[in-house]
């Protein structure tokens, strides 16, 4: 019955977006018409254009989620083949506070026939004593501790991925601690031959502030909605540093982790769409992650998130304009290269034109519709991930403080780091500091 | 004034407020940044950075 009623809320709100939508541009015909100012003209256009993308895109990716989930469930068959050699590979550099909840909950995995190989890249901490006080090997399950100077996240993982026996790479982030099915449950992807690599599920442990809840919400909503919906298609765009698996021939065969982007794990997955293969996403295989906590190392996260990714873009910008060769890839590329740029610059252009509609004509009810709309979608939205993923529902609630502040300082940070990347302007990498919450 | 009137005063005060701490929030980030980076530095980067044979500090 409770289940029916969530249904149902979802139901209204999802008709209450659409029904706001139709408002709201309403609204900006009958501004465009009454006005004879050009530029407030082209604005209403502008924003007529982006507000029908933006639906479009929601209701796309709602829909192929939906399918997703119902295919999911019709498929009876989840017995997997446990013949398979895991290569579970963990890269560290300082990572003292959280290694040992980590490697704890790799040891811990239901998956019979692993190889545990985790890469000190040299830390000048604890870490490798740490990691090495775990080493093991009882014939189906090893664990080695390797160690080299350091030379960044990718170096490590090549390293390791070399010296891997197993024909299946799990790549884990030493901050991240798993569910003990997690490496089963992404295994039985592989069955399909065109499946190159599946995406773990990552959920955020310490969600006891204001601004981590609003990360969790991000993350149900990004992996339940989007990375669901793209998965339908087999075209899911970045498998995430705390858990991801690949086919190690595929891996070799574009030549594994890149070194000259800041978002090696999106340069490869492109990599491998473009050389035709399928990237999959498994939502109950879970990693479980620490967000950062205050609003700095927050804007410093996506900051190197939003230049890494149009690095990547850059590198492979050849792809773009291939839609009729390589369709997969040139969709997957634009639709980042949306999510990355354009969406943000929109946001902000659009929040501005309409504080000057309503500074120079007094019609400041537009953005309060726009602002609504948006909003009721992102509540439609995060009730539908909190619904499958059993989640409380009162993280929807967020949906509000998320649209109407949240985003907008992303969105800014996004945008700078666009002009930035733009200009060449240098970046290191930097690292960000650990709590030790997923213990 | 009316409800709706209120609200979107209120709705655009706050996308006002947000955007000016937004771009608050990236600089101090970015001079967050700029004193670590500064603060990590080494003799020998920093001989390299100069492209001198030799730095002199001085004492304040």
């Amino acid at each position: 019955m409770v289940g029916f009623i969530k249904k149902v809320i979802f139901l209204l709100t999802m008709a209450g977006g659409l029904y706001l939508t139709y408002y709201s541009v309403e609204n900006l015909q009958n501004i465009f018409i009454e006005t004879s100012n050009i530029f407030i003209r082209f604005g209403v256009i502008l924003i007529f254009i982006f507000t029908m993308l933006i639906i479009t895109r929601y209701l796309l990716l709602m829909f192929f989620s939906i399918l997703q989930v119902v295919k999911r469930s019709a498929d009876e068959d989840f017995r997997t083949s446990k013949k398979d050699i895991v290569s579970i590979i963990v890269p560290c550099y300082n990572e003292q506070d959280v290694i040992v909840h980590s490697l704890k909950s790799i040891i811990a995995q239901t998956y019979p026939n692993i190889e545990i190989l985790v890469v000190d890249d040299g830390s000048s901490d604890r870490t490798y004593e740490l990691a090495k006080t775990f080493t093991f090997d009882n014939g189906h399950r090893s664990l080695q501790v390797l160690s080299k100077p350091n030379g960044g996240k990718s170096r490590a993982l090549n390293f390791a991925i070399k010296r891997a026996k197993g024909n299946l790479i799990c790549c884990v982030d030493a901050d991240s601690k798993l569910d003990k099915f997690a490496v089963e449950l992404l295994v039985q992807h592989f069955k399909d031959p065109q499946i190159a690599a599946v995406a773990g599920s990552v959920s955020v442990v310490n969600t006891d502030t204001f601004l981590t809840k609003l990360q969790s919400l991000e993350y149900i909503q990004g992996l339940n909605m989007v990375k669901n919906g793209q998965s339908y298609l087999k075209l899911v765009n970045i498998i995430p540093g705390p858990l991801g698996m690949f086919r190690k021939e595929a891996m070799q065969e574009v030549g594994g982790y890149s070194h000259d982007t800041f978002a090696e794990d999106c340069d490869l997955t492109l990599s491998l769409i473009a050389k035709g293969y399928k990237i999959d996403f498994e939502p109950d295989a879970i990693a479980h992650t620490e967000a950062p906590e205050n609003l700095l190392d927050l804007l410093k996260q996506r900051y190197r998130w939003t230049r890494g990714i149009l690095q990547a873009i850059k590198k492979n910008k050849q792809y773009l304009w291939n839609p009729r060769t390589k369709p997969s890839i040139s969709f997957v590329m634009w639709y980042m290269l949306f999510e990355s740029v354009f969406w943000p610059f929109m946001q902000i252009w659009g929040d501005l034109f309409m504080i000057y509609l309503a500074l120079s004509t007094g019609t400041s009810q537009l953005l309060l519709f726009w602002w609504i709309m948006f909003t009721v979608l992102d509540v439609a939205g995060a009730i539908y991930c909190l619904l499958i993923t059993k989640e409380k529902l009162s993280l929807a609630a967020y949906s509000t403080i998320y649209r109407l502040a949240f985003i907008t300082v992303i969105n800014i940070a996004k945008i700078f780091a666009t002009i930035e990347e733009w200009f060449n302007i240098e970046m290191s990498w930097g690292k960000l500091e650990r709590k030790g919450r997923i213990g | 004034m009316n409800l709706l009137s209120f609200l979107s005063f209120l709705i655009l005060a706050i996308t006002l407020l947000t955007m000016v701490f937004g771009v608050i929030a990236y600089f101090l980030y970015k001079a967050r940044e700029k004193k670590k980076g500064a603060a990590k530095i080494t003799y020998d980067e920093a001989l390299e950075l100069e492209e001198r044979e030799l730095l002199f500090f001085t004492k304040e």
